[in-house]
């Protein structure tokens, strides 16, 4: 059996594996469900195309160029081709991956590194830090975002982007993560113990969502645990390609967790469920297997979970409004949970939910693409936009923070009179207080 | 080598966004579907219009460029492969469509709309287009009337050939003609129209297509039968046949199958059956009904383990798109699947199976078996690992042997997928040396400079252009 040197002309280190490329068998099944390939139709930004790059590359048929990377850098990671392939093929993965190795044969410039080492390597690890710099001004500025914009051709960000950073903000609350206790006990009968992974921008700019999130958890009978030693989920990070950071995050979160006694882990984060769910991938070689094994079995998805569980609903208010529910890309395609939130929303007394065409369509936002592709991200947003306004429903519900924010901004931008809201805030409404 | 001038003309007449040359394009518009396959274009275009299909066929012509026309590549012998470099000329971004006639019971498209897009416009209008190939989701009108493509519904509704009503293109000669239109009736002359249907990119570029449309059958119902043993299943499809119903759907999955597709679905089919034999009978209600008893009473003689009917139209919808995905899943198993497209007469599906299990058994492979079987039009698959040549050299031996038999009860090398590249060498078994010779004549008075998708279907040594294999990628098929 001859093989084709598994690395090819990848660097050893996070690469592929061969076999996840070799897969594929380009059937197109995944075409049709890709953002960046309906935007451009071009076939290298589709997951098909860009598996065979990844394979080119390992077949060492291709150096790993700068289209390479621009690929990688231009797929959004939404998963929603995972979500089609009947082979199995996770092409959103193998380009995330990619990315690490972007980083690889592209060093980064002065002020690239600048921005990876002060954003992710410091600001991101260390919630205190990152509450800090919310407090005495905006999160852009303070972040050095603002600095970064004028100094920084390399990342390459859309003419606009801070205008839109700055619009999409909303208005911000004191951070969730110093007033939260760190037990709250269950009411009523009893029903388990839940550690609670806050999530960062769940903390700083929706504290209101997991306030609720929390509430809700102590109201359905379990005690909520939110270790205030919580550091970022390492999402961010290896969506820029800085794996080796994001390994060390999963590390400290994995230790801090299973040392809580928790009976699941839960959060109302999207991307840190996904994040968190494939802890097991990205420690498989730094970690004990059973510790990651037994991690992973006890990590859910807030929407997941009381709909396993089976939500109390007596004495639940009436919420008499009509829903339409954005499906987040890190929920439905990442996680595969797409009945349980609706399962909720249905189980809300006197709510309405009325489906929207194409609700598992990204939104556009995907961590920082919003930002760096501005003009591409407005197009796949206002498809979404379309989607929603022939719903006519008066609430856009979704249940990520990225998501929450790239369309609440455009609902803004568009003048819809949709408000936006995450599940957690419509369910929170029907608990008693 | 394609010139910098020739470049710059296309920029010209297709706009800077429709010219793509640098490698990595080209390493991606190499392939279609076929396994083992991969050829660089030299540039890559994709009009939006038949005037621009025209100037790049011009260019193409004086460069001397072999022209390869391209749909969504989901093609299964190679037909859209550049085996011979060139110009890849892909039909996607011509994807509108022109008319929806509803007095006349027609459609009329650029060739680049997508299979189901013309499903779901027209069903919006109360009209059926039935053919419906596993692909329907990618696959382009362009490609599947260079295919004649067939599709789960083809036992009682025919193929993609019974739908065409007229076409316009362009012919290598860069003529444009129109054959066919929108009159039912039509006996003018050749009718070329058909040569057109099913000629694998080797004629002409359909440019704009014109489809027969029906009314969508009233009634339906959904059975899903399941099987101890798979020629028990071929036994069933031959035994509804001879009881003179027509189902519009027979489709048979065996137990690697099941399982392959069950890992992507989740939709609970049982694991351990040896086959299943999804059946869908259709039309006015009262027919329906008791053609659904026949075939009930057909499937309990014949002793199936299970028999269930589906219960609503998401269900039976459901169970047809997972049937959909057989082959996509098979690749699960394996790198490479490599699938054949045997047809027989359908009194021999029976015996096809046991001989597929045979020769599954001699060679030492694995292999899924899925298919069309009210047609008898099977897709034996091969799940191997294009790495290791005497695993491949085995599948070869199997698809010999396989061909031999399916030839020898009268059957066909390709009931759907075409020649392509794949099956060149069988084509010639099949029709006779009388016959290639005929199809080469046909295709050198349309094609005498040989400039339109060289190398497929037949060898065709006169053409002098140049071979452009890239080595390495090439395995023994
Ligand atoms: C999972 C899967 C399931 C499938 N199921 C079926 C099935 O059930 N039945 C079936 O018949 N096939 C099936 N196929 C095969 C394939 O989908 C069909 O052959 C389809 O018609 C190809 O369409 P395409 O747009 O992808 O064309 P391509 O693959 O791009 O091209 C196919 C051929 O058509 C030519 N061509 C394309 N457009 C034009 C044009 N405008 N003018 C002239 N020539 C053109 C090309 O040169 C090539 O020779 C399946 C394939 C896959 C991957
Ligand atoms: S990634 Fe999956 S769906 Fe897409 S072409 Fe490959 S096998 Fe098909
Ligand atoms: S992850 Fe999303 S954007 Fe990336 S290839 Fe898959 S579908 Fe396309």
């Amino acid at each position: 059996m001859s093989h084709t040197d598994s690395l090819g002309n990848f660097r050893p280190k996070d690469a592929p594996e061969y076999e996840d490329v070799l897969q594929c068998m380009r059937c197109g099944f995944c075409l049709p469900t890709c953002p960046t390939y309906a935007l451009t139709g071009r076939e290298r930004s589709s997951p098909r195309g860009r598996v065979a790059l990844a394979r080119a590359v390992a077949e060492k048929k291709l150096e790993f160029t700068g289209a390479v990377k621009e690929e990688a850098f231009f797929c959004l990671d939404c998963r929603a081709c995972t979500t089609a392939c009947p082979s199995g093929v996770k092409a959103g993965e193998v380009m995330e991956v990619c990315r690490s190795q972007a980083h690889a044969f592209y060093p980064l410039g002065a002020m690239g590194k600048t921005f990876r080492e002060f954003i992710l390597q410091r600001m991101l690890v260390s919630p205190d830090l990152l509450e800090h710099s919310m407090l005495p001004t905006r999160l852009y500025q303070r972040l050095g975002l603002q600095w970064l914009v004028r100094h920084l051709g390399i990342l390459k960000l859309g003419p606009d982007w801070m205008a839109k950073a700055e619009g999409m903000l909303p208005s911000l609350e004191k951070p969730l993560r110093p007033q939260l206790p760190e037990v709250v006990p269950a009411q009523g009968e009893k029903r388990g113990r839940v550690g609670f992974f806050l999530g960062c921008v769940m903390t700083l700019l929706y504290p209101q969502v997991s306030r609720q999130t929390v509430r809700v958890l102590s109201h359905q009978g379990y005690e909520v645990v939110t270790p205030k030693a919580t550091k970022c989920c390492g999402a961010p990070h290896l969506s820029e390609g800085d794996r080796q950071t994001a390994r060390e995050l999963a590390l400290f979160n994995l230790d801090l967790f299973l040392s809580q006694e928790v009976d699941w882990i839960v959060t109302d984060c999207a991307g840190c469920g996904a994040a968190l769910k494939e802890y097991e991938e990205i420690l498989a070689e730094d970690a004990d297997h059973h510790r990651l094994a037994l991690f992973r079995a006890k990590v859910r998805d807030i929407s997941e979970f009381l709909a396993a569980e089976g939500l109390r609903t007596e004495g639940m208010k009436e919420v008499r409004r009509s829903v339409t529910y954005h499906e987040p890309c890190h929920l439905c395609h990442a996680q595969g949970i797409s009945n349980q939130p609706r399962q909720l929303l249905k189980a809300i007394p006197g709510l309405e939910l009325r489906e929207m065409a194409e609700s598992s369509w990204c939104c556009g936002s995907a961590a920082t693409w919003g930002l760096k592709y501005s003009e591409e991200s407005r197009q796949v947003l206002d498809r979404k936009l379309q989607n929603v306004t022939a719903t006519k429903a008066d609430i856009l519900v979704t249940a990520n923070p990225g998501c929450q924010l790239q369309l609440a901004w455009g609902v803004r931008q568009a003048d819809m009179p949709q408000e936006v809201r995450h599940l957690m805030e419509i369910l929170g409404e029907a608990i008693p207080d | 080598m394609i010139s910098k001038t020739a470049i710059k003309h296309l920029k010209e007449k297709l706009g800077e966004k429709n010219v793509l040359h640098e490698k990595e394009d080209l390493l991606v518009l190499g392939y279609d579907s076929t396994p083992g396959v991969h050829h660089l274009p030299e540039v890559v275009v994709y009009p939006t219009s038949t005037e621009q299909v025209l100037a790049a066929m011009e260019i193409a012509a004086r460069e001397g460029l072999p022209l390869v026309p391209r749909g969504s590549g989901t093609g299964l012998s190679g037909g859209s492969v550049p085996v011979r470099g060139g110009m890849v000329l892909t039909l996607t971004r011509m994807n509108r469509i022109l008319e929806i006639d509803e007095e006349n019971l027609t459609a009329t498209m650029e060739p680049g709309v997508i299979t189901l897009d013309l499903f779901n416009a027209v069903a919006a209008k109360g009209l059926f287009y039935p053919p419906d190939p596993g692909s329907q989701k990618i696959s382009t009108i362009g490609g599947n009337v260079a295919e004649n493509a067939g599709g789960l519904r083809g036992l009682k509704y025919g193929v993609t050939r019974d739908y065409v009503m007229g076409l316009k293109g362009i012919l290598p000669d860069r003529s444009l003609i129109t054959t066919g239109g929108k009159s039912v009736k039509d006996v003018a002359g050749y009718g070329f129209k058909d040569l057109l249907v099913g000629s694998e990119g080797t004629l002409g570029i359909i440019t704009e297509v014109t489809v027969k449309l029906v009314p969508p059958p009233r009634d339906k119902r959904t059975f899903l039968a399941y099987f101890n043993d798979v020629r028990t299943a071929g036994e069933a499809v031959s035994r509804i046949i001879a009881a003179r119903i027509i189902p519009s759907t027979m489709e048979i999955m065996d137990r690697v199958t099941i399982n392959c597709v069950e890992d992507y679905v989740n939709i609970g089919l049982p694991r351990q059956m040896a086959a299943l034999l999804l059946i869908e009978v259709d039309g006015h209600p009262a027919p329906v009904a008791e053609e659904a008893a026949e075939v009930r009473r057909v499937l309990e003689q014949v002793k199936a383990a299970e028999i269930h009917v589906a219960e609503t139209a998401e269900q039976a919808a459901s169970l047809a798109a997972a049937r959909r995905t057989a082959l996509s899943a098979l690749a699960r198993v394996s790198p490479t699947t490599l699938l054949e497209d045997a047809t027989v007469p359908r009194s021999r599906l029976a015996e096809t199976f046991g001989e597929i299990e045979r020769l599954a058994a001699k060679f030492k492979l694995k292999v899924g078996t899925f298919g069309h079987a009210g047609d008898g039009n099977l897709h034996p698959t091969v799940l191997c690992d294009e790495r290791n040549h005497d695993e491949m050299e085995r599948a070869h031996a199997f698809y010999n042997e396989l061909y031999e038999k399916v030839l020898d009860w009268g059957g066909t090398v390709s009931g759907e997928h075409g020649i392509g590249l794949a099956k060149k060498e069988y084509l010639a078994r099949q029709i006779g040396a009388g016959g290639v010779k005929v199809m080469k004549r046909i295709k050198q008075s349309f094609d005498p400079e040989g400039i339109l998708n060289p190398g497929k279907i037949f060898e065709d040594q006169d053409s002098g252009a140049e071979q452009h294999l890239e080595e390495g990628f090439r395995v023994s098929h």
